[in-house]
């Protein structure tokens, strides 16, 4: 299954792992019969893979749908976005080991599904779309009747959510991080606490 | 049995044994060492000195999984995964392993369970309410079960002593069916709640609504930090914020010098001797090495849970008493009760949208029992009553989930930020002891140390359901007149099995006749005076107010009488 993703790397070297990685996303690309923009390549490293440089469940096709898919749910605005704290490898993470064989079913059907819509409607692969061809083709999903589609989607986009705000950045930077407050004020002015929900 | 170890010898005699070290045993280890006794408390588990709270101070991204175990790890807690919440990354550490601990269901019953130093007292919930002579008198007035040997009088100072000590924070409420305590400063209120409050005061002819009564410090108590307002007492507080055994009663209790504490010790069996017709010690597996050893005392605490200390007294069969220590009554494993809950409503508010709070309150509001407390209030279809927990705060980034279908840079921002206040409250329910809600010994499916296992029979009838619909149905008539908007009721009755609130309470009940009754006024089994059973297996009637409380009073109490009564040599 995982016969893309690139072998694991030896030791620490980053540039090796980068390349691997690049190399990797380069083969995906060439067997969806399409060419990665840089850009996309450079979307796709933000999202680092988890330890090792390796993923553990999903493919480098599946990483790079799963990578384009929820930059859209979550874009890079003037906070962080879903690649900047790693939502792919978070997904990658909980389908190896956190979801059950039906959920794992779901995610990796879905994936290809969104692929073959983006084929089908636009000869091009997923992140190869425009962002607004992308909403559309979610929104699509988002709109099915109770199915395959629409379960993906949900679930995708529940990953997403969980996957970003559990995260160091989001839960440092983003929110409000206070882990030890010293004492409650039942009531104050929302501007007190800067507007954001608190870091759980 | 062959080669026991410490059989008779010196170095295994004590002046008591206390089984277990969460409340209760905490409760028994503190009071018998400060009144002189030489004391082995006995933990089947591994031990926790205070402090050694692994997961304190993580963040969710500080664990592999973020809030969510592997399935490799979560396959090991099925069934203590039923709660929705003590499987957490964060606290699952404190569960056992289902696999390594087995049990089975005639019906189903979710048995939590937490093997180690401090027990379930590291845990639990913190909500600490008083019962009252509606609860005591309730038996003997309806005919229900047998009546409670106590009366709320004999029990007031022993929750006076227990609360001075423990540390509970609330505010003195004046209302009958939930007697005031000895309190610490209450935690506040939020500006939803106290309109909240007003509202349903103003609309149910003055009804309750008050801070929650928790033993969380809003002051430095006893040695004790105060509450730092972070809300994650589930993982064990560095501060000693919250009471526990680990950081309240063992460390009072190793302080006198008295107390000797023996972590991975499974009690298999009380000892009795026929001729003194007195318990002369127990016998232990250890955890470990599977070592069976004997330890003896003048007198012996059962603080082991209810369901572990009722097995322990099923586990002691003798000559004298072939089907179980102290059961002449046949009453032993039987009236098994738990609260049933998951049952209420939850609305918005489209108030104070310019309104937060600093800090995470460990900490909710409660709406005492309202119904069945004289003539006026006197319900047709079931007998007792109920309270809510619930508490108001702003939605944070959980509910952008439910908006099933939303994406994009919109819903990030939104999530980001402070949601519309929510105010939900669940019920909790008294539920009445029956004789046939069980628990049996099931010889057929052994522990890994050979042991029987327990078998529950346990469910629910018609006076806990007909009481769930006006939990439910109150619940929304509350929310509604206190102005809440899409107020929702719920009543999630799969998951309130038997088990599921943790307050397992029975099975080896008080009572003032020993044919009908195990334990005595005292808290002594009847005919084995030296033994004294001080959980929640000592509870003749559930009440409908969260029990640690009571347990903590009742075993100062009984243990104040243990010692009174050696002195004069009558044990």
């Amino acid at each position: 299954m995982n016969t893309l993703v690139p072998t694991p790397v030896s030791g620490s070297d980053a540039s090796g792992l980068m390349m691997n990685r690049r190399e990797a996303l380069k083969r995906a690309a060439l067997l969806l019969g399409a060419a990665l923009t840089p850009s996309l390549i450079e979307g796709v490293l933000r999202a680092q893979p988890t330890v090792g440089g390796k993923t553990v469940f999903l493919t480098a096709e599946q990483f790079a749908t799963t990578s384009a898919v929820v930059e859209r749910i979550f874009p890079k605005t003037d906070t962080p976005g879903a690649l900047d704290v790693g939502v792919p490898a978070f997904i990658d993470l909980m389908a190896g080991g956190y979801m059950s064989a039906e959920d794992q079913r779901t995610l990796t059907a879905g994936l290809a599904d969104v692929e073959a819509r983006s084929a089908a409607a636009h000869k091009k692969a997923f992140g190869q779309l425009s962002a607004e061809q992308q909403d559309a083709l979610l929104k699509t999903l988002a709109s099915e009747p109770k199915g395959r589609s629409l379960s993906f989607f949900r679930q995708i986009r529940e990953l997403t959510i969980v996957g970003y705000f559990t995260s160091e950045t989001v839960g440092k930077t983003v929110l409000h991080y206070d882990p030890v407050p010293g004492r409650f004020d039942a009531c104050v002015p929302i501007a007190e606490v800067g507007r954001v929900n608190w870091t759980k | 049995m062959a080669n026991i170890q410490g059989a008779g010898t010196k170095q295994n005699t004590y002046d008591a044994i206390v089984i277990g070290s969460g409340i209760s045993g905490g409760w028994a280890a503190k009071e018998l060492t400060e009144k002189g006794l030489k004391t082995l408390v006995l933990e089947r588990g591994r031990d926790v000195k205070h402090g050694e709270y692994p997961t304190a101070m993580m963040e969710s991204w500080q664990f592999e999984g973020r809030n969510k175990l592997s399935n490799v790890d979560a396959a090991k807690q099925l069934k203590q995964a039923r709660t929705g919440y003590t499987t957490h990354p964060a606290s699952a550490h404190w569960f056992v392993n289902d696999l390594e601990n087995p049990y089975s269901e005639q019906q189903r019953f979710d048995w939590m369970r937490g093997y180690h130093v401090g027990g379930r007292s590291l845990l639990w919930g913190r909500q600490s309410y008083r019962l009252s002579d509606l609860d005591f008198e309730a038996n003997a007035k309806e005919g229900v079960a047998v009546d409670w040997p106590i009366r709320y009088a004999d029990i007031s100072p022993w929750y006076d002593y227990a609360e001075r000590y423990a540390g509970i924070s609330g505010n003195r409420d004046g209302l009958p069916q939930l007697p005031d305590g000895q309190y610490l400063p209450p935690m506040e209120m939020n500006c939803l709640e106290i309109d909240v409050k007003r509202r349903i005061a103003d609309s149910f002819g003055g009804r309750a609504m008050i801070i929650g009564r928790a033993a969380n410090l809003t002051v430095p108590h006893n040695g004790r930090g105060n509450c730092q307002s972070r809300n994650r007492c589930i993982r064990g507080c560095p501060y000693g914020g919250y009471f526990s055994s680990n950081v309240s009663t063992l460390p009072a209790a190793y302080a006198t010098g008295n107390l000797t504490l023996r972590p991975f010790s499974i009690v298999n069996q009380i000892l009795f001797d026929k001729d003194k017709g007195r318990a002369t010690g127990v016998r232990v597996i250890d955890a470990q090495t599977n070592e069976v050893v004997e330890f003896h005392a003048k007198i012996i605490f059962s603080c082991a849970s209810a369901v572990a200390s009722t097995f322990i007294l099923m586990n002691s069969t003798s000559e004298r008493f072939p089907n179980g220590l102290g059961n002449d009554s046949g009453e032993l494993g039987h009236n098994l009760m738990d609260h049933h809950f998951k049952v209420g409503a939850a609305g918005i508010s489209d108030k104070f949208d310019d309104k937060f709070y600093k800090g995470n309150r460990p900490n909710g509001i409660y709406i005492p029992r309202f119904r069945n407390l004289n003539k006026e209030t006197k319900q047709k279809d079931y007998l007792r009553g109920f309270g809510y927990q619930g508490s108001a705060s702003r939605t944070d980034w959980a509910r952008g989930i439910k908006e099933l279908n939303m994406f994009g840079a919109g819903l990030k921002a939104d999530l980001i930020a402070p949601g519309p206040w929510r105010f939900g409250i669940g019920s909790w329910g008294e539920c009445l002891p029956y004789h046939e809600n069980k628990i049996t010994l099931n010889k057929d499916l052994r522990d890994k140390w050979g042991q029987p296992t327990v078998t529950f029979d346990c469910g629910w009838k018609a006076n806990e359901y007909a009481m769930r619909k006006d939990m439910k149905q109150s619940a929304i008539e509350m929310l509604e007149a206190a102005g809440l908007k899409e107020v929702a009721g719920f009543d999630d009755v799969v998951n309130s099995a038997p088990g599921n609130c943790i307050h397992e309470m029975g099975t080896a009940r008080m009572g003032r006749d020993p044919k009908t009754s195990v334990l005595n006024q005292w808290n002594q089994v009847h005919t084995v005076p030296n033994v004294y059973v001080t959980d929640g297996a000592c509870m003749t009637s559930a009440a409908c107010v969260n029990p640690s409380l009571t347990y903590m009073a009742l075993t100062a109490r009984a243990c104040d009488h243990a010692v009174s009564e050696l002195k004069k040599q009558n044990i």
